[in-house]
Parts: C-alpha cells; sequence; structure tokens
C-alpha cells in the first residue's frame, strides 16, 4: 500500500512536471517574416526609409520575453544608391550583418494571451546595432486573435548613439533621428 | 583662336552634360532585377542550409561582403505566405524541420506565384542577404528580390 501511494505521488508530480514543460512550451511564439521600417527623412525633397520582411521574433508569454533579429542587408530601399551606401557606408553590413533586441514585456501580467482583444504593451531591453548596444524602451500593441499573438511597437533611436556616423554633405537629407516601427504575426513554437 | 574656343567649350559642356546623365541615372537607379542575372552559385536548398551551418559566420560575411552573391536554389516549396499588401515569401525545404531557404519574392515578379502548391520543386533565384542560425528556430538562409528560374510539377 505504501509502495502504491509512492507511485501515485511519483505519477502526480512527474504529471504536475510534464504539464508545467508542455504549457511553457504552449507559451512560446514566433515568426520568421516579422516587418521592420525605419525613417530618418530630413528633407521632404527626399524620402529615406526601408523595409525589411525578414525579421525573426520570439516571444515567451509567460515570463514576457521578447527577442527580435533583424539582417541588415534585408532593408530594401527604393532607390539602389541609397541601399548600396547604408549597407557599405552606414550601418557596415558585412562586418555588422544583424541587429538585434532582447526585452521583456513590462506589463505581461495585464496582457490576456487566452482572451482575443488587443493590449498595450510596454517593452523594455537592449538593441544591437553596428556592434553597439543601447537601452530602449518602446509603446506597442499585442493583439491577440485565434489565440495567437500579433506584436506592432514604434520607437525613435539615434544614429549617433550606434556610432553611425552621417557624412556632412548629406547631413541635410539624412536625420541623426530614426523613427522604426516593428510588427509580426507570431505562430506557435512547437518543440 | 576662335575655333579652338568653341572646341574647347563645346567639350566642357559635353562633359558637364554627360556627367549630369550619369549622375542623374545612378541618382534613380533601381535596385537591378534578378530575373535577368546569371546565378553565382547552383545549389540544392539542403546543401545550401549545410554549407552555411558548416560555414557559420565566416561563410557569411564570405558572401555578404560580395555586392549581389545571387544563388539559385532548388527545393520543395515548404511554406508559401503572402502578407497584407500582397507580397509573397517562399521557404523552401525539408517539411518536417524548422530550417529553411527563404526567399523574399520581387515585387515585379508576383504574377504566377498564387498558381505555386507546398510539395512542387522549384527553383528560386535571389540575393544572399545574410544566415539566422537559432537553436529554437533551426537555420535559415535568406534571399532577397527572388525571382523563380524554374518550375517543376
Amino acid at each position: 500500500m505504501a509502495i502504491s501511494l509512492k507511485t501515485i505521488r511519483h505519477l502526480v508530480l512527474g504529471s504536475l512536471l510534464a504539464f508545467g514543460s508542455l504549457s511553457h512550451a504552449q507559451g512560446r511564439y514566433y515568426t520568421k517574416s516579422a516587418k521592420l521600417f525605419f525613417q530618418c527623412t530630413k528633407s521632404p525633397l527626399e524620402k529615406v526609409e526601408a523595409t525589411n520582411k525578414s525579421g525573426t521574433c520570439v516571444l515567451d508569454t509567460q515570463s514576457g520575453q521578447v527577442q527580435f533579429a533583424v539582417l541588415m542587408k534585408g532593408f530594401e530601399f527604393a532607390k539602389a544608391l541609397m541601399q548600396e551606401h547604408f549597407n557599405e557606408n552606414y550601418v557596415e553590413s558585412d562586418r555588422f550583418p544583424r541587429s538585434e533586441f532582447r526585452g521583456q514585456v513590462i506589463n505581461n501580467a495585464d496582457i490576456h494571451y487566452g482572451k482575443d482583444g488587443s493590449y498595450p504593451a510596454h517593452v523594455k531591453g537592449t538593441l544591437q546595432i553596428h556592434g553597439e548596444s543601447r537601452p530602449v524602451e518602446a509603446n506597442g500593441t499585442i493583439l491577440i486573435k485565434g489565440g495567437k499573438p500579433s506584436l506592432a511597437a514604434t520607437f525613435t533611436i539615434l544614429l549617433s548613439d550606434y556610432k553611425i556616423a552621417i557624412p556632412s554633405v548629406v547631413s541635410d537629407k539624412i536625420s541623426n533621428s530614426v523613427d522604426i516601427s516593428v510588427e509580426g504575426a507570431l505562430e506557435p513554437l512547437k518543440n | 583662336m576662335k575655333h579652338r574656343k568653341t572646341i574647347f567649350f563645346s567639350l566642357t559642356a559635353l562633359l558637364v552634360i554627360a556627367g549630369g546623365v550619369y549622375g542623374l541615372h545612378e541618382y534613380t537607379r533601381k535596385n537591378a532585377d534578378l530575373g535577368h542575372v546569371r546565378a553565382d552559385l547552383q545549389i540544392s536548398a539542403g546543401d545550401l542550409i549545410r554549407k552555411m551551418e558548416t560555414g557559420g559566420q565566416a561563410a557569411e560575411r564570405e558572401l555578404l561582403a560580395k555586392k549581389d552573391y545571387v544563388i539559385a536554389v532548388t527545393g520543395s516549396i515548404k511554406e508559401i505566405s503572402r502578407d497584407e499588401k500582397g507580397y509573397y515569401t517562399i521557404a523552401l525545404g525539408n517539411p518536417d524541420g524548422m530550417s529553411s531557404v527563404r526567399c523574399a519574392m520581387d515585387t515585379m515578379h508576383q504574377k504566377g506565384l498564387a498558381g505555386l502548391a507546398t510539395g512542387a520543386t522549384v527553383t528560386i533565384q535571389g540575393a544572399f542577404t545574410g544566415f539566422n542560425q537559432d537553436p529554437l528556430l533551426g537555420s535559415d538562409v535568406i534571399l532577397n528580390r527572388c525571382v523563380i528560374s524554374n518550375k517543376k510539377p
């Protein structure tokens, strides 16, 4: 009888651990096609903006941890010359191929991931661009639809913080302040 | 003397005009249409993923240093996604794994993509954009400005 009680206790404990592990896996969502858009236009005569459609993002809904990664060569500009200057002279894409954000949804407890709706989210973390890391905070939205989260956020950074220099010859066209918007529809991560 | 002056000013004017035309052409130049470009490398999706996994960051940097390194990749369509603007991304590779070659299709070459189905074998060529490797998300080679260069049932 004593053995059978011990067995039951082990079974219950095992089931709880298994459930914990399963619910943790179910709490992770990802996309490999997050969209990032930035603009640092200074002159109304010429738009300096680009879009990247191949960002990766992972969100752990239980802990609120969120990660974004983007390949710098994936930014597409309307003008090829602008794209070449961006990669070769400004962000040096061959030396620093990717930019990464690792952070936390600060108000994660207020977001009901199991209930469809739109929730304001405050994210805080570290952004690495051009080999330089700086703290970043962003306000955004987490939309839950059909049980799946979508993220959208906007924030502003300064190029000088990331040691990206603007040559004086184009300083009237390119702003040191860059507005960035990020969005992605996430799918459950099965592992 | 007058004749010499005329020739000098004509040549100067010609040079200024040629410079202006070249400058304007460069300023307004769009990215090359990869549908008319010969690929630098022809490879299967599985071999390309393995090549990048083996070579790691060194292999990625070597390819990134080359301007517009065009790869023609042949593989089975694992996933076709279309965003709200109608732009397609096609992933080639093993449907059971997380790894793939992800091809962001050129917006000028969207015609005919709606007819593609998962499981079909295609050859897609695009500009090498980078390599992502993650313990959770697998290994992905990213190609941009992609075009279908060959389609098999």
